[in-house]
């Protein structure tokens, strides 16, 4: 395998990392599913592409700097995700999934019909502007930005409102701004996401944001485990990485992605990580929390015995 | 106003498929409150069923039927009895069920592609391909059997469920589960009993859709269009899902016929938004309401 | 004494049925009062419509002077008034220490910003909530448990830590639905201490829902007995315990229950 292939795997893997990081917000931290990621992905591949492709091979594109593309991508899809979570954010249920599943599907035959755009057919000519350094180093800051939000006020209401919403409000949190923020915030990483995306493929198509990404997206978060940011970063790493590598495979590689949801659920919730974290902060909560436990059982079973021989 | 009526009638043909779709995500939301995407495939799977009964088997069209139709019932409990049953065992959050249900529905989907090929295959020619003419409406011969024999069936499910003591049953397990559980009803029966009448449906789809247009993996497209179906005339509920169905068949063909057919696969989705921005529950649902 | 909370004429119907009907009352500052009455008399339900967890039918709800119906539960939370639920709801995945800091997420004021860029005031906040809630755990003796998740904490703490987290957010009204259930005599009785230590030391006024009789005895000032979703009397104990209407629609049974 030369460097060349290597890297194009890790800067796949890395795009999808940014993405799969604001899903973690959503769906790890705050507790809602969706099954409209790739939709967000698409506007800000779109918009972002809008920004870069030179006006010479498509009259709308404006021939803007790449990092131009990049914040009005990620702009882009975090006000598009504000006006969906206007609507949908207060329903109850799974009706907020079929609600993103919509509306994800939507864009997507939407873009279908754009004729700017290429329509279904595609839109070829946007400029190779992705390189693994400006990838790596937006993950930096999309791990560093994510980590220091879930460890302050906001991110603990966000968990409020995963584990149990009622009491989330009378705790005087307000669920729906809360829900909006971690929407707005994950729909923005998916926007930036979509913006690389374009400048690595160089050409784009409706159907390439399909269900079956959103899914892919929501699966690594699963996979890497809900409420852990260093799971998403191993989950995005391996879960991409693994069926390029097994390329054989790679028409296995959804096969491989069901069947691993379907034991995860029924097996190991809690996915790779299970809520802990890989930092140093991390281990040591983790510890504490075990020897707490541990202690708990132990003064139990002395009660218990106690008891028996009073009895 | 031919051309009219005609859309109408075509309409109600591809309807009525949607409702068979439909019912099976209905029912099962009834009584397990969770959308069970893997359905899709479920379809898919009595569709290709059906397509291998008649092509490599060489059977007869109602010996395929039922090939078809026993597989998909046999593949819905399999399903259940792999992706749900657990985590019902462990009482686990719905969303758990959702996000299995979505491993399930992809499972499927790329199994077949990865084994069967993604290659879209034709039904063989089985009905006369001369339309039935009356004045100036004309209508398939495959058509009007689709047309009459999802009626039937939905007739005949509705009156399961509403005349026979297991129907009954299932009523009620779709009030209250928990309650049923406590009353001595075998939920877990009931369970499989739903999921054995969705997949049933889902074969007798499947095979008419491969029949009217052809079987290929990401028949999704348009279980997922049922699905919504569904959710519009209000999940849980039967007769919503019908209604749904023939409401979003109807304006789908007009759409396509008035306006333009780039627009069709649109609609669904205009609906979907619509329905909940202004009636989540659809409009034959059970109050979302809840009590805390 | 100046009145923290008056409710009048409250009512609330689900379709037609009136689960509370034309009730009206009021918690003196200061005081704790007991909200009893029979199973499904409409006492949780006044809770739900005060913490604006149900929307009110018709009525008024006064806090402090201020009209607060019709406002979303977090902000009713935000003016003062919180409480701990029948059926506990503790963020069930997260550690003791964790469930109260999140709820004293009022005494801090730093933006989302702020908080990603870890700038000045964000420290500073958080240095003084991580003090404020490590201090509530051991006011409340439940220090050595700091770092146990909610779910594996024994039931009587789980109760215990729903009311630290409600004190978290310094209420000035703190509502408690059904304190003692699943308790045995002995904790029962902590609990009573521990009420009416938590008012003298936190300065709030307590509405408390309960059936055990002895706490409401022990520990109210006020009872007011429903029935039926209709006030049937109000008063101190001592004439709660003689009126004859509760004596019929209540006490006789709540004896009974207890001898059983």
């Amino acid at each position: 395998m030369d460097w060349f292939y290597i890297q194009g795997i890790l800067m796949l893997a890395g795009i999808n990392l940014i993405a799969v990081l604001g899903l973690s917000l959503l769906t790890g931290f705050t507790g809602l599913f969706s099954f409209g990621h790739a939709g967000f992905m698409a506007i800000g591949a779109y918009i972002g592409a809008l920004m870069t492709v030179s006006p010479t091979t498509t009259p709308a594109g404006l021939g803007l700097p790449f990092f131009v593309g990049v914040i009005a991508g990620g702009l882009g899809a975090g006000i598009v995700s504000y006006f969906i979570g206007r609507i949908t954010l207060n329903l109850k249920g799974d009706y907020f999934c079929i609600a993103t599943l919509g509306f994800g599907e939507a864009i997507r035959l939407i873009l279908n019909n754009v004729q700017i755009f290429g329509g279904s057919r595609g839109w070829p000519g946007v400029p190779y502007k992705s390189t693994l350094p400006a990838i790596i180093l937006v993950d930096v800051v999309a791990v560093l930005f994510l980590a220091n939000l879930v460890r302050s006020r906001h991110g603990r209401n966000m968990v409020a409102v995963r584990e149990e919403e009622l009491a989330a409000q009378i705790t005087g949190i307000n669920v729906f701004k809360y829900k909006m923020i971690a929407l707005v915030i994950s729909a923005v990483y998916a926007g930036v996401a979509g913006v690389f995306f374009a400048h690595y493929m160089t050409f784009l198509q409706p159907k390439m944001f399909s269900l079956t990404k959103s899914t892919e997206l929501t699966i690594i978060v699963i996979f890497g485990g809900l409420g852990s940011i260093s799971g998403s970063v191993l989950g995005a790493l391996i879960l991409t990485a693994l069926p390029e590598v097994l390329r054989a495979f790679e028409i296995w590689r959804l096969v491989f992605y069901g069947a691993a949801v379907i034991l995860i659920m029924i097996s190991r919730p809690k996915g790779l990580m299970g809520g802990m974290e890989l930092s140093p902060g991390g281990i040591r909560k983790a510890r504490a929390e075990r020897k707490a436990r541990l202690e708990a059982q132990r003064e139990m079973k002395q009660a218990q015995e106690g008891e028996i021989r009073n009895a | 106003m031919a051309q009219f009526l005609q859309q109408l009638i075509n309409g109600l043909s591809i309807g009525s498929v949607y409702a068979l779709m439909a019912v099976g995500y209905s029912l099962v939301y009834s009584i397990m409150n969770f959308s069970n995407f893997a359905h899709g495939g479920v379809i898919m799977l009595g569709a290709y069923f059906g397509f291998f009964a008649l092509t490599i088997l060489k059977f007869p069209f109602v010996p395929s039927f039922l090939v078809a139709t026993l597989g998909t019932t046999a593949l819905a409990i399999l399903v259940e009895r792999i992706a749900y049953k657990p985590l019902r065992e462990r009482k686990a959050p719905f969303l758990y069920f959702i996000i299995s249900a979505m491993g399930a529905s992809i499972l499927l989907e790329n199994i077949v592609i990865a084994t069967i090929g993604p290659t879209f295959r034709t039904y063989p020619q089985i009905f006369d391909r001369s339309p039935i003419t009356w004045g100036p409406l004309a209508i398939g011969r495959l058509d009007l059997l689709m047309f009459f024999i999802s009626a039937f069936c939905l007739i005949a499910l509705i009156l399961f469920i509403e005349k026979t003591r297991i129907g009954k049953a299932i009523q009620a397990a779709a009030y209250n589960i928990k309650a049923c559980a406590l009353m001595g009803v075998n939920t877990d029966r009931i369970i499989l009993i739903v999921f054995g009448l969705g997949g049933f449906l889902a074969g007798v789809a499947g095979v008419f859709f491969g029949m009217k247009y052809t079987v290929y993996p990401q028949i999704g497209n348009i279980t997922t269009k049922s699905f919504i179906a569904a959710v519009f005339g209000g999940l849980g509920s039967l007769p919503g899902a019908v209604l749904g169905s023939v409401i979003l068949g109807t304006l789908e063909t007009l759409v396509a016929g008035y306006l333009s057919s780039q627009y069709r696969d649109l609609i669904a989705f205009v609906i979907l938004i619509g329905v909940l921005i202004f009636r989540p529950s659809g409009i034959m649902g059970r109050s979302m309401e809840d009590k805390a | 004494m100046p009145e923290i909370l008056r409710i009048s004429r409250l009512t609330k119907r689900f379709g037609g049925l009136a689960a509370v009907n034309d009730v009206s009352f009021s918690v003196p500052e200061g005081a704790i009062v007991g909200l009893i009455g029979p199973n499904g008399a409409g006492k949780t339900t006044i809770f739900n419509l005060v913490t604006g967890v149900y929307s009110l039918t018709d009525g008024q709800v006064e806090f402090g002077g201020l009209n607060i119906a019709g406002l979303p539960a977090y902000k009713i939370a935000d003016l003062g008034i919180t409480r701990t639920f029948q059926n506990i709801r503790l963020f069930k995945n997260l550690t003791v220490f964790e469930n109260v800091l999140t709820a004293c997420h009022r005494s801090a004021s730093y933006s989302i910003l702020e908080s990603i860029l870890r700038l000045p005031r964000f420290r500073q906040e958080e240095k003084n909530i991580t003090r404020k809630a490590e201090e509530l755990l051991s006011i409340m003796g439940l220090s050595d448990r700091r770092d146990l998740v909610a779910n594996n904490l024994p039931y009587g703490m789980q109760r215990r830590l729903e009311i630290v987290r409600a004190l978290a957010l310094d209420p000035k009204l703190l509502l408690l639905d059904e304190p003692a259930a699943g308790m045995n005599p002995d904790e029962t009785e902590q609990l009573m201490r521990m009420i009416s230590k938590i008012r003298d030391d936190f300065k709030l006024s307590i509405l408390v829902i309960e059936h055990h009789m002895d706490l409401i005895m022990g520990v109210c000032e006020r009872i007011v007995v429903l029935n039926f979703g209709v006030k049937l009397a109000e008063g101190n104990p001592e004439q709660i315990s003689n009126d004859p209407k509760v004596i019929e629609a209540y006490l006789g049974v709540a004896e009974g229950e207890a001898n059983a």
